[in-house]
Formats: C-alpha cells, structure tokens, sequence
C-alpha cells in the first residue's frame, strides 16, 4: 500500500481504538443513509462487543494485517451469522442468517469488522439497484441519478465514505457497474478465486463474490485474504500466488505491459463515455504503456447468451424460496402445499425476479433447450475463446465498464431491454470467468465515468497494479459530502 | 382377481431400484445419516437448502456408487457429473434435485442370479448417484416435514426389461439385496425404505416387443414385489384379451386390497428440466480412486455360492443359505479352516443354530456364539464326549451364557454316562418296574426296546448314548435266551 493508503487506512483503523470516534462516525453513517439508503441494516452500537475483542481472540484468526480494525459492509446477498439475509426480497425481508460466508469469514479472522448490510436490487437481479423491497439506492453524486447495480448500497458506502470497502456480488457486472457509477473501485474476481459458499447463488457459473473499495491497493489487500480455496465451495480453485503472477506486470512492476483496446466492438459509446475512454489510454500511455487493437467480435452475443444462461440458473436457484423452512410464507390458509408455495412465491418475488424466473423455465424447457440453453453455452465457449485469444497480444484488455453515464431513476431513456444489452461490457468477463476491476477516470457533468481492466485468470496482481499507478498519478475525486476520518477527528491543539 | 396369463402374452417387468448408502455422513454436507434419529435432528443449512450455501461431493458416497456399478459390471465413468432436476415439493428443500442424467457414473452392465432353479442375467440400463429427499407425513388436518433424509446419498439402479414375472422380480431382488449386503453399501431392509423399488410392467404378444408401460409403486416387501407386479400383469392381460388398451399411468399398490390402483395418468413425460449442477463442477477421479473401488470389492453371491458348492460338496440349497448373508458364509468358512467338517457345520448353521438364534432374536454376529466354539462343540460330537442330543442343550447354554461349550460340558456335567454297570443297573431298575416288559423280553420279542431306551434316556436326564443302551438290552436277551 502506498503511503497515502496506509494513512487512510489508519485513520479507519482508529475506530477499534476510540469508542467515542465510532460514536460519531455512527452517527454520520446513519444521518447520510437516511438520505442514500444504501445500508439495509447498520446497527454498530449493537455490536459494539466486537471492538473490545481483539482479531486475537478469533479462532484461527491470521496476524494483524493492513485489514486489522477496517470496518466493512457486505451486500445483503452474502451471509454473515447474525445478520439479516433479505437479499432485497419481501420473502426474506425477516431471515437471520445462521452462518457466515467464506470470505466474510476469512476478513473478520483478518480483523476487519462487518457493521452492516448493503441494499441491493432483489437477489442481485438489476443495474439500477431500484429493484429493493427496501427501496432504491440513492447516488451521492445527484440523488436524480441511480446508484447502479446490483451491487449499488455497497458502492454507494464506499462513495459515501461510510466504510473505506464492501463487499458485492458480480453476476453481470454488479460490482463493477455500480462501482463507475458512484467513483470508486469494483473488482471482480476469476471465477473460483474466490469462494461462493455463502452468496445467494443469482446464477452459480457466473456469481463471484467482488469488492469495492476506496482505492485500489485496498482492493488488493481485501482480495489477497478473501482468495483461495475453500473445502465447502468445489467450483474455488486454489492457484499459488507464483503461478497468478508468473508473465504478469509485477514481476517487474516498473514494466509497462501492453494494452489491447476492442475498439471496434464498442459501438455506440456515449460521447461521454468514448472521450473518458481516450483520457485513459493516453494516461495509460503516459506512465509508458504500450496500447494496440484487438478483435472481440464475440461481443455483440454476450448479452442474450448471458442472460439466458443467468436465467436459467436462477430459475432452479430461486425455487428453494418457497415459504416452508424459511422466509414469508403466504398469509392465505393453504388447502394444499402448492397453494402455499404459490402464495408465498406471489407476494413475495418482485415483478424484475419473476420475470427472469419466468425466462430461465422457459429457456430450459425439454425441446427448448438446444435454441436456448445450449446455443447460449456454445457462445459462452466462443467468448471465452475470444478473449483468451485477445489477451494473447496484450497483458490486459481495457474497455468501458458501461457504454453510457450513469443514468436517471425511471432509466434514463433506457427501456428495461436496453438496460440489459447495454450490460453486455460488464457480462463478457461473467462468461468468461476472466477477472476485472472497474476503476474511476473522470468526472463529466458531474458525473463519475470508469472504465475497467480485464486480466488473465488469477492476474489480478495486475489490475491492482495499473490501477494503483493511474490513481497515484491522477488522484480521485470524491462524492460530494463524502464522509472523511478527518471530520470525525475534533482539530487537535 | 386373478386371471391366469394366455401363454401367447409375455410380462416385461424392469425395476428401477433405490439403494440408500451406508455412509457416515450426508452426500453434500457433513451431517450424520442415520434412520430413525428424531425428526429434524441431522439438519444443517446445506441439507435445508439455505440461501447461498452449496453442495459438497462426499468420497465415501462416491466410491459405495463405484462399487455397485463395479459389481453390476457397469462401464464406469472417468469424471463424476451431476445435474439438477428441477420440480416442487415440499420435501425437496432445494427445490431441485442434485441427480444424473447426461453421464451416469455406471452405463449398462449385467447381473446373473438364480432364478426359477437355474441361473439368469439381467441386463442393467445405469447407474447414479443422487440426493434423497426428506419425508412428508400427513396427521389429521396437517402435514409435517421431517428433513433428517434429506441429502442422504442414493444410488439408482435402473434394469432393462428382462424380468418375465414377479417371481422373477423378486429372487432378482433377494439376490440384489444379498450384493449390497455382500458390498457393505446398504442394510438392504425394504420395509425401513433403505433398499426401494419401482416396477414397469408392461405386457405384449411377443419376446422382442414391449406393451405400453404402468408404472406401479410402494412396493416395500418382496411379497409386495411379486404380488404387485403378478396382479398388474394379469390386470393388463385381461385389458389386452377383451380388446381395451392399456393406459400409460402409474398406479399404486394397494396392500390392503392387493391390487394396483391408478395414482396418476402420464400424459407426458414430466419435465425436470435438466441441467448441469453448476456447483459441482465435473469432477475427475485419479487412478487411485478406481484402485481404491478395485480393491474393496468383495466376492459376490453367486461366486461365492458356485465356489461353496464346489469346494465344500454341499447340496445347493445349503450353499444358497450359506451365502445370502455375507456373515453366515464368513462364518461357516472360518469353522471350516479351524477344522471342522463342511457338512456339519452347514448342518449346524441351517438347523439348531438358526433355530435358537431365531428364538433369541439374535444374529450370528451379535450372539455369543464364535467360529471357534461351534468347532468346539462340533469336535465334542465327533469324538464321542457327547452325543447330539447333548450338543443342542450345550449350544444353548454356550448362547444363553456366553461360555465355551467345553466349559459348559464340565461345569454342567453333560457327559454321557458312558459306565457301562451304572447303565445297566438303570436298565434293571425300568425293567424291574414294568412285569410285563420283562415278560416280553422273556419271550424274545423286541417290542418294548424303544419304550426301555427312552425310560433310559430319561433317568438319565439324556445323557446316556442311546447306543449303549440299545446293546445292553440285545446283550441281556442274547444272555437270556442262553439260559
């Protein structure tokens, strides 16, 4: 981490030491979610147990490490033990989660502190994170504009300075979207560096857990505890940091590598969005890498083979949901079992979830399945193939995370289906399973524009590392009202 | 109803069997899988299906799966697959089952059993691996779920349709059960649902075709098993002869009534909508793993009884009772190598000891008897320190009393009176008190010398050799008749 960081860092850390700090940060926190609702559940007084423990204490915990003392918030699809798990649904609007996820598991025993639960769109299905049960998420940069999503109430924390990183899930671009959306970082991990054990599966081959985070050496220091296998996840993938590095960036981290831009399948750019996209590669070129073309023909399939791969997953995935074990169940007397679960199912799924639930049982209907499913999942190996091959003239691939600004509640002029081809940047490294960090570039009208940077699998060393340089070089701007560990701190002397 | 079958029509019957596996802990999570343990007790936020958990694969359930498919002769798959088959049911806590479709880790295979006197082989379709569902129980006005199975693992064997009748049905089923048994896969107690079974019968006018298939459930005993598919047979026939047709359905068999009763008509095929399980990644297994499979698999039944009947000289159906169980032929065969004669001990096993092991509501194992005390007491008999009647009442003691049966012999004093004038004087005392016994022997006739042994064996609470006693009576009217 850089100095900078580590300062910052410090700051955070303070908050296990001085409770009259986390006092005042708790009430900042919550006077500025009344305005952005990006936390579903914020109640540090309740737990406030948790700081007097040191990371010690924890069974298995790991040394202090730069996490020690960092508070963080988790999306409200990921479970943490004690938490609630409403995945933004009216059906879960009451489920306590009865265990922690991997990852969360492994911040906490690095002694980060889980605070509280992000918004979200309903089970991570949205780009706007206005599909909540518990309302929309409002951006801090023009409460006109939406957060992004599905992860929105997570980029929305970190904009918002309530937390210095969160925790989100990226399905389609969940994590990354929002993340440009709001300024701030949005990694998206290889599919399987990271394990799932403990995110509401949306759709299980394309979930990964991601992070936002403040900065980008933060990211890094988040994903280095979170990666790794996991016994109670067979889809994680152990890879020895060596072997992730091996050819990337940071053997020799002064090298400049080489950036491949898919130039000509990124039509239709906003203004915008292209001249933010030039500002990158220049800056990229300043600090002496090299950029050149590459094909990604594969792209303008990327969005119907995603989402009828997504839906068909979801479709199984979401049957569980069905008010018997767990959850609301349907109020009406039930004369039968169907009746319950139909109730419960009625009332509680919003109209976005029971859309994609309808089109993922139709795409996977016996006599259906090779014009959807399996034509979707032959594109699926073409794009894989695609990008592999694009990544065998450069070390990264740098493309916009999304094709337009962030765009006004109600869509911007962007009917629902539009909203998912545009999706279509984000979603090729979903099928893909390739790693991803979106990253703030500039501001325009206002607004913050990012672009994201695609690796190999398990390099994600060299996502961190570009975008740690660009950010040295060009610091980034902050959310308007953005909360400060300096205004927390009373003027000394 | 029962309506003999014209001998023009053939029954088609294949089974679809479920064989719940002896393993410690569920297929994807680590809790217990154990019967009969109170409701919702071996639980977990895996097997309830809990938003964002996910399955993990348990080698033991794997390798039990392999070692069916091994003994069915099955060509086994290299990677290990699942699907999802999707349907509603409030004992599926996912919604889904975790199953096989695409690759089953066994395709076809073949098992040869004795059937109707002579040997017979059934071809099997596949063999896979899947999650059990948890139980639904109606009382009065509600219903109760009870998720323990839930996740315990479950192996499918599907059969083609070679079996002819439900005789055949169920000595296939009694062989079948007798290879896991034999495997240590399954306890194999149908009426405690670890080994379950579905029947599609159908009936045509010839070998090579198939008639329109009825698929009949709760079968939960071999007699069911029989009876079920022996009426659903008839049932169909008589269809076919007054010119109707059969109806694709699946019916249930009513044990009350015993018939099979339509439970629902197939339109259709269902649609499960299968797709693969995205959390279980396919899954190669090393070289090691089939070593592994190789290594545990066990000479099964029908070896075994070929084997016994040939080595040991014994009748087929002492080999047969010898071999249903894996503990009597273990049992019997570990007499045999401390010595003792073949015959006997398969005499022993089939007769008194089942008989008082039955009484005791014992087994083999859990009773105190030993290979090595039944050689003992075998060894008594033949060196003529008791007699067989004495045997039964030391084996009983040995049971009853956990001692060896030489003991029981010494501390009992079960030794036949072998003094010949302690005899002798018993014979004279019964004789003395029947005149008219000692008159017919006076006019050397043979009449009373059944009536004499057993006065004998009766003052002698049976420890007398009956042997003796016979040739001390022909000794007393050889010497009479001297006079």
């Amino acid at each position: 981490m850089d100095q900078q960081a580590q300062q910052a860092a410090r700051g955070w850390a303070r908050l296990s030491e001085d409770a009259a700090l986390r006092s005042r940060w708790g009430e900042r926190v919550r006077t500025l979610n009344a305005a952005l609702n990006a936390l579903i559940q914020f109640d540090p007084e309740s737990r406030e147990q948790q700081w007097q423990r040191p990371a010690g204490d924890l069974e298995h915990a790991s040394p202090p490490s730069r996490l020690t003392g960092l508070p963080f918030v988790v999306k409200d699809n990921i479970a943490v033990a004690d938490y609630g798990l409403t995945c933004g649904s009216n059906l879960l609007r009451h489920l306590q989660s009865p265990y922690t996820a991997t990852a969360v598991a492994r911040l906490q025993r690095a002694g980060s502190r889980v605070v509280g639960k992000a918004n979200l769109d309903e089970f991570g299905m949205g780009s706007s994170s206005q599909h909540s049960a518990f309302g929309g998420v409002v951006n801090p940069w023009d409460a006109g504009v939406v957060a992004g999503g599905s992860s929105g109430g997570s980029a929305v924390a970190v904009a918002a300075g309530m937390v210095p990183f969160a925790l989100g899930s990226d399905t389609g671009g969940s994590v990354r979207q929002p993340a440009s959306f709001c300024g701030v970082y949005g990694l998206k991990p290889t599919y399987g560096a990271v394990s799932r054990f403990g995110l509401v599966a949306y759709a299980s081959s394309l979930d990964v857990i991601g992070i936002v985070a403040d900065g980008a050496e933060l990211a890094r220091a988040v994903f280095e505890v979170m990666r790794g296998v996991d016994e109670w996840d067979q889809s994680s993938i152990e890879v020895a940091p060596d072997d992730a590095r091996a050819g990337g960036s940071d053997a020799t981290p002064d090298a400049a590598p080489t950036v491949g831009i898919p130039r000509s399948a990124l039509s239709d750019l906003d203004p915008a969005v292209a001249e933010a996209l030039a500002l990158c590669e220049s800056r990229l070129q300043e600090i002496g890498c090299k950029t050149v073309n590459v094909e990604l023909a594969t792209l303008e399939y990327v969005a119907p083979a995603y989402y009828v791969i997504a839906t068909a997953e979801a479709s199984a995935n979401l049957a569980r949901f069905d008010g018997i074990r767990y959850g609301n169940r349907s109020s009406q007397v039930a004369g039968a079992a169907e009746e319950l679960v139909l109730g419960s199912r009625s009332a509680g799924f919003g109209q976005e979830v029971k859309t994609r639930i309808l089109v993922g049982t139709y795409v996977l209907r016996a006599g259906f399945q090779e014009q959807y499913y399996q034509r979707a999942q032959r594109i699926r190996t073409l794009v894989r193939r695609d990008v592999d091959r694009a990544l065998e003239r450069c070390q990264l691939l740098l493309l916009p995370t999304y094709p337009v600004p962030p765009f006004k509640v109600g869509g911007g002029g962007l009917d629902e289906f539009q909203q998912k081809q545009v999706d279509a940047y984000t979603c090729v490294a979903n099928l893909s399973g390739h790693p991803a960090l979106a990253f703030p570039v500039t501001i325009s009208d206002g607004l913050p524009i990012g672009m994201q940077l695609m690796a190999p699998p398990f390099a994600e060393d060299r996502l961190f590392s570009i975008a740690g340089r660009l950010e040295r070089k060009w610091p980034v701007q902050r959310a308007p009202g953005a909360l400060t560990m300096d205004d927390l701190v009373p003027a000394e002397g | 109803m029962t309506v003999a079958i014209p001998s023009s029509w053939v029954t088609h019957v294949g089974l679809e069997i479920h064989v719940q596996l002896l393993t410690n802990s569920k297929v994807f999570c680590a809790c217990r899988n154990s019967y009969g343990d109170p409701a919702n007790s071996n639980v977990c936020p895996v097997c309830l299906g809990y938003p964002g958990v996910l399955p993990a694969l348990n080698q033991e359930a794997a390798t039990k799966a392999y070692l069916i498919a091994d003994a069915l002769e099955s060509s086994l798959s290299p990677e290990v697959s699942f699907e999802r088959k999707n349907y509603f049911y409030p004992d599926l806590p996912k919604n889904y089952q975790i199953s096989q479709y695409a690759v089953p880790l066994g395709s076809g295979g073949r098992f040869t059993f004795e059937c109707d006197g002579d040997e017979k082989t059934l071809r099997i379709r596949e063999v896979h691996l899947e999650e059990d569902a948890g139980k639904m129980i109606h009382v009065a006005d509600v219903s109760l779920l009870d998720y323990n199975r839930a996740g315990t693992p479950l192996v499918e064997v599907v059969t083609q349709p070679d079996l002819r009748s439900g005789e055949q049905a169920e000595q296939f089923l009694i062989a079948f059960r007798s290879l896991v048994r034999y495997l240590g896969v399954c306890d194999g107690n149908l009426d405690e649902g670890s080994l379950r079974c579905d029947a599609n019968v159908s009936v045509s006018g010839s070998e090579s075709e198939l008639g329109t298939k009825v698929e009949v459930k709760n079968l939960n005993s071999f007699k069911f098993v029989r009876a079920a598919i022996n009426f659903e047979a008839s049932r169909q026939a008589e269809e076919l002869a007054t010119g109707n047709s059969v109806r694709s359905e699946t019916r249930l068999w009513n044990e009350n009534r015993d018939v099979t009763e339509s439970m629902r008509v197939k339109e259709t095929d269902s649609d499960y909508r299968y797709f693969p399980e995205p959390d279980l990644p396919p899954y190669p297994l090393a070289d090691e793993f089939f070593a592994a499979v190789k290594q545990r698999s066990v000479e099964l039944p029908l070896a075994r009884r070929r084997r016994f009947t040939a080595a040991y000289s014994l009748g087929a159906r002492q080999a047969a009772f010898l071999t249903a169980e894996p503990d009597t032929a273990r049992f019997f065969e570990a007499c045999v190598e401390r010595g003792a004669d073949a015959g006997a001990v398969a005499r022993w096993l089939a007769g008194e000891v089942q008989r008082l092991l039955h009484q005791r509501h014992e087994t083999l194992t859990s009773s105190s008897l030993t290979p090595a005390r039944l050689t003992e007491l075998l060894s008594l008999i033949e060196s003529g320190e008791i007699n067989g009647k004495i045997a039964k009442q030391v084996l009983a003691a040995t049971l009853a009393t956990d001692r060896d049966p030489r003991l029981v012999v010494e501390q009992e004093g079960l030794k036949p009176v072998t003094d010949t004038e302690a005899l002798e004087a018993v014979l004279e005392e019964v004789i003395a008190a029947h005149p008219q016994v000692q008159a017919q022997l006076a006019r050397d006739d043979n009449k009373p010398v059944g009536f004499l042994v057993g006065q004998v064996m009766q003052r002698t609470q049976g420890q007398a050799d009956p042997a003796a006693i016979h040739s001390l009576i022909n000794a007393r009217m050889a010497r009479v008749q001297q006079r």
